[in-house]
């Protein structure tokens, strides 16, 4: 019999339909995962499961127990640890490391000798005995997550119901979560239910569901499920991506492009085929690197979302992608009531083809040794950097590494403690309002009165930026075709999906033809579709319009997005290159990524973890860096077959941006 | 100059149609303009009304039931008359009456002997003034007794009365001639909740932004804290005085029939002054405020005084020397002044240029303070 089973799930939020029809069950042991965007009830399923919420439909059977009512919830509760959503959330800031663990250990009548060993062995592990004395709120977001995890193991569950553990926590932390927790799941046997929002944490299960807008796509292990969503990936270089990336859309329906990469999925095609295919939509085009590559989890997803969205956004990306978006994007005049000294035209063809960025003009955004205290905390450790006109520039680190203070200080809602920013060449302290009419400023709140309707709220900012009349028809169609949302006009911004949210607060953002753009975690919380459609309209902006963009995120996977990437880590800029180059870095430095299959992986984990760099588990499978990937396989064979561990398959892989973060951070608290 | 307008404009119309979809505001606005100025106005009253009396009379006479028979309504309620001093105490005692008469035995014979005789009376002055109201009355009825006794005794009739030299009163009482409590409660009940949701709305709307991360969004636009505040303070005292025509045409006028002497305009007019000078303090509390509920603490932190220093609830003159000078600080003061001033006395600018001077001096004041407050944090 499974620990939980879940069947028929459903729950409703004042008659609306917000989870329906969830069926899934959980083995002892078993490490299960639900990964889906915000809103795709992931976390309501948790709740009912813990038994902290009432549910309409279905059944939830915990331990055998009914979790049905009050009563029986409280019969397995014992049995069972709750992690709420939230940065450290259940946790409290006044208290020491400590004093959290002993309150929960004393909620759940622990004995205190009992208690004194496991809090031992469990400060331990997750290596937060340095700091049994210090405030929670003094913890980094890793940290608070362990010491959740601690208070929420210390009574020993069987089962813990961990929701968005690892959301807004940085790489390396995130991996050490998950090594902990394959860790506490091998030694003492509980079963886990996990929650993610990161789809390229996907690997770290033994099985999950994907879910979205409150239904299960697809589930079972990793493998399964990209085995029914067969296809291949193809991958290239272009000098004029642009120009294929249009071309292709007529035939393939999924196709990104990142910088000078093209990555396309074929579903359904083989890889042989794959690569014929698209050779020959590519005719007399210039291309490099072609190669064919398995597809990735996130592919599968995207596939089934497209394979059952019923939203198809309008014709929003065909023409966004597409080498004529002038005719729907570029109406109207410059979109200012103040003097606007910007003479472009939006359909004047910029120097350089499109699709390559224009190379070697003004410095857009510039931040000068930036500091800034608050109190005695140092928020950001003098960061410099240019952002060149026309760049994609990110950002990124994990929550309270400093990315939204350095946007803050930029924009002039914050004044640095020491250092200069600039833009468009002012201080955004000092300038004057012209040059405010200049950039545009996508929050994390995504800044919409929800209370006022699409078509209101876009007149609102239309109106701050001084446009009125044709000017600001002319934009509030261009926003509207932009951000898809033809036919809602008049509907709250508070009852769109966050996907059009989203685009409906950039498209506000844009309203005016800022020249530079701000982006903090624009697409934090937005399904993997919504946040790609995102994505075709910045590529747009910066590739025909020349807006500059500044964007943060903490979505690794969107990093190679960008031009240019700024890593940032508790205050300090760690690295500054184009996506390529810091990818080409760490393979010269560490060597080629393998991904090893084998047959007992935590055991194999030990015995590797001497031998090899960047030895982490996923899910069942190793990732390792080996310089000499040929000669690895040899000694990665030896060392296993010592162990009496059997090696059954071994291949290379792509390092994405994450590995590039966690091996900077490595060498970093290495050196320190 | 026209795009600083439209501007202003813009974000005005912005924060009309942000209150006009947000239910509670309105429901809020709509019960404090009507059913608790109402309230104010018929309940609550500073005059002594049927305040229950139980009489003990050992006496049993003649002349006790004549004493208690002029316990009279509407002042007096005569609940029962008994035996028991100690039961009538514990009904005193228990909050049921509010005064308690013992006239003693050989009351009648004691006054017709000529001897000097006392009665008791007992008065639960919890409440002060109708404490005080009620021994005062109750003293005045008994003098007027003895002295009617008196006379009798010496047999002097109305008509030698009259001959006899004495001071007679005449009052004259102005500007509330029948002295009705409903005008002076429900106008001071009006000002009250002007300047509750003067120093609410602005605020509520600012901190709200606040909360919702727009302000921002606002923040790096070419908008100065000027033309992102103004327009809260211009929609919200809109409101207001929207609120305030339906509680004087609605309530005040056709139910308490409170005579308007002075001229309405100007009524208005000093009304949006002063809920423009409020708002500057709503402002300031927003900035200094995370969210909703700590708005709603501060805004009674800083309504309590201003309540207490207005001399809405207690004449100056009956204050302390210092406090009476505080109470130039307290809007609400002027616009008392002001508000009593124009409707119940008629008086127009050229008796009142003071007061609207003070208002107006006293709003720049803090809607400057509550900008720059704002401009601090912000940029």
């Amino acid at each position: 019999m499974p620990l939980l089973e879940v069947q028929g799930f459903g729950k409703r939020y004042r008659g609306k339909r917000a989870v329906s029809g969830v069926d899934f069950s959980v083995e002892r042991g078993e490490l299960f995962g639900l990964i889906g965007p915000d809103g795709a009830g992931k976390s309501s399923l948790m709740k009912a499961v813990a038994g902290v919420l009432a549910y309409e439909e279905g059944r939830i059977v915990a331990f055998g127990v009914p979790v049905d009512s009050e009563r029986n919830a409280e019969r397995v509760k014992g049995r069972m640890g709750f992690m709420p959503q939230g940065l450290g959330l259940n946790l409290y800031p006044e208290l020491s490391v400590e004093e959290n663990i002993d309150f929960f250990a004393r909620l759940r009548e622990v004995p205190p000798a009992e208690l004194r060993e496991r809090k031992a062995r469990l400060l331990a592990m997750t290596r937060l005995a340095p700091f049994r004395g210090r405030a929670m709120k003094k913890l980094s977001g890793g940290m608070k997550q362990k010491l959740g995890l601690v208070c929420t193991l210390i009574h020993q569950p069987e089962l813990v119901i961990l929701d968005e553990p690892t959301t807004g926590v940085d790489p390396l932390s995130r991996r050490d979560f998950w090594a902990i927790l394959a860790e506490l799941l091998n030694e003492q046997g509980i079963s886990a239910l996990v929650s993610t929002a990161y789809l390229d944490e996907a690997s770290r299960f033994h099985r999950l569901a994907l879910m979205h807008q409150g239904q299960v796509l697809d589930q079972g292990t990793p493998e399964e499920i990209l085995s029914r969503v067969p296809g291949s990936v193809v991958q290239f270089r272009s000098r004029v991506v642009a120009e294929v990336v249009a071309r292709l859309r007529n035939r393939f329906p999924q196709v990104e492009s990142y910088g000078s990469r093209v990555r396309l999925f074929l579903p359904g095609v083989a890889p042989e085929v794959a690569s014929r295919e698209v050779t020959a939509q590519l005719q007399g085009v210039e291309r490099e690197e072609l190669e064919v590559l398995e597809p990735e989890l996130e592919d599968a997803f995207i596939q089934l979302l497209e394979e059952q969205s019923e939203e198809r956004g309008p014709d929003l990306s065909p023409t966004v992608g597409s080498g004529a978006p002038a005719a729907t994007f570029g109406l109207g005049a410059p979109a200012t009531g103040e003097r606007e000294t910007d003479s472009r035209r939006p359909d004047r063809p910029r120097s350089g083809r499109p699709g390559q960025r224009p190379e070697g003009e003004e410095v857009m955004i510039e931040a000068r040794e930036l500091v800034r205290d608050f109190g005695r905390f140092r928020a950001v450790d003098r960061v410099s950097f240019r952002v060149r006109r026309g760049e994609i520039f990110g950002l990124l680190g994990a929550n309270g590494a400093g990315k939204t203070t350095v946007i803050k200080m930029l924009t002039g809602l914050l004044p640095p403690t020491g250092g200069e920013g600039r833009v468009v060449g002012a201080d955004m302290r000092t300038s004057s309002r012209a040059i405010r009419q200049r950039i545009g400023y996508l929050s994390q709140a995504f800044s919409l009165y929800r209370d006022m309707t699409v078509l209101e709220n876009i007149r609102l900012y239309g109106g701050i930026y001084g446009l009125h009349g044709k000017a600001l028809k002319a934009r509030t169609a261009w926003v509207l075709a932009m951000a898809g949302l033809g036919g809602q006009e008049r509907e709250m911004a508070g009852s769109l999906p966050m996907g059009l949210r989203q685009r409906l607060a950039l498209g506000c953002a844009l309203v005016h033809r800022p020249r530079v753009l701000f982006l903090d975690e624009p697409t934090s919380g937005v399904d993997p579709l919504g946040r790609r459609r995102f994505w075709e309209i910045l590529t747009w902006l910066s590739r025909s319009e020349a807006v500059t963009i500044l964007i943060t995120t903490h979505y690794m996977s969107e990093a190679e997005h960008c031009d240019r990437l700024a890593l940032m880590h508790a205050g300090r800029l760690v690295a500054d290159q184009p996506p390529e180059a810091l990818r080409r870095e760490l393979v010269a430095e560490a060597g080629e990524l393998l991904e090893l299959e084998v047959d007992r992986p935590l055991a194999a984990l030990e015995c590797l973890k001497a031998h090899f760099a960047g030895v982490s588990l996923h899910g069942n499978r190793i990732h390792l860096f080996a310089r000499d990937p040929e000669a690895a396989r040899r000694r990665i064979g030896d060392r296993l077959a010592g162990a009496g561990l059997e090696l059954r398959g071994l291949r290379r892989r792509v390092p994405g941006m994450e590995d590039v973060f966690v091996y900077r951070m490595g060498a970093l608290e290495a050196a320190a | 100059m026209r795009l600083w307008l439209r501007r202003l404009r813009v974000m005005t119309a912005k924060e009309l149609l942000q209150l006009s979809r947000d239910p509670v505001l309105l429901i809020i606005l709509a019960w404090f303009f009507t059913a608790e100025i109402y309230i104010a106005g018929s309940g609550i009253s500073m005059s002594l009304k049927h305040a229950s009396v139980t009489v003990v009379d050992l006496d049993q006479s003649e002349a006790s039931r004549e004493l208690v028979a002029r316990f009279r309504q509407p002042h007096f309620d005569v609940r029962e008359t008994g035996f028991s001093s100690r039961a009538a105490a514990a009904m005193l005692d228990r909050g049921e009456r509010m005064l308690l008469l013992e006239i003693p035995p050989g009351f009648e014979r004691d006054l017709e002997a000529g001897r000097a005789v006392e009665v008791q009376l007992q008065a639960d002055t919890t409440n002060t003034v109708l404490g005080t109201l009620a021994t005062s009355y109750a003293a005045q009825i008994v003098g007027r007794y003895a002295t009617d006794r008196a006379l009798d005794e010496l047999g002097i009739g109305d008509l030698q009365l009259a001959a006899m030299p004495r001071i007679e009163e005449r009052r004259r009482v102005w500007y509330n001639p029948n002295q009705v409590d409903p005008w002076f409660m429900s106008i001071s009940e009006l000002m009250t909740v002007i300047t509750m949701l003067s120093l609410m709305l602005p605020a509520a709307a600012a901190v709200r932004e606040k909360e919702r991360g727009t302000i921002e969004q606002l923040a790096v636009s070419p908008l100065t804290p000027f033309q992102i505040l103004f327009p809260k303070v211009i929609a919200m005292t809109l409101a207001i005085l929207a609120g305030t025509a339906v509680a004087l045409f609605g309530i005040l006028l056709p139910v308490f029939e409170v005579p308007v002497k002075g001229s309405l305009p100007f009524f208005f007019a000093v009304t949006a002054l002063y809920a423009l000078a409020v708002s500057g303090l709503g402002l300031f509390i927003a900035t200094l405020s995370r969210n909703l509920g700590q708005v709603s603490m501060l805004v009674i932190v800083v309504l309590m005084p201003m309540l207490l220093l207005s001399g809405a609830w207690t004449p100056p003159e009956a204050m302390p020397w210092l406090l009476r000078r505080l109470m130039v600080i307290s809007p609400l003061y002027w616009f008392i002044e002001l508000g009593y001033g124009i409707l119940l006395k008629g008086a127009g600018l050229e008796v009142l240029w003071d007061s609207v001077l003070g208002l107006a001096v006293l709003g720049s004041l803090l809607f400057a303070f509550g900008v720059f407050r704002f401009r601090r944090q912000f940029g």
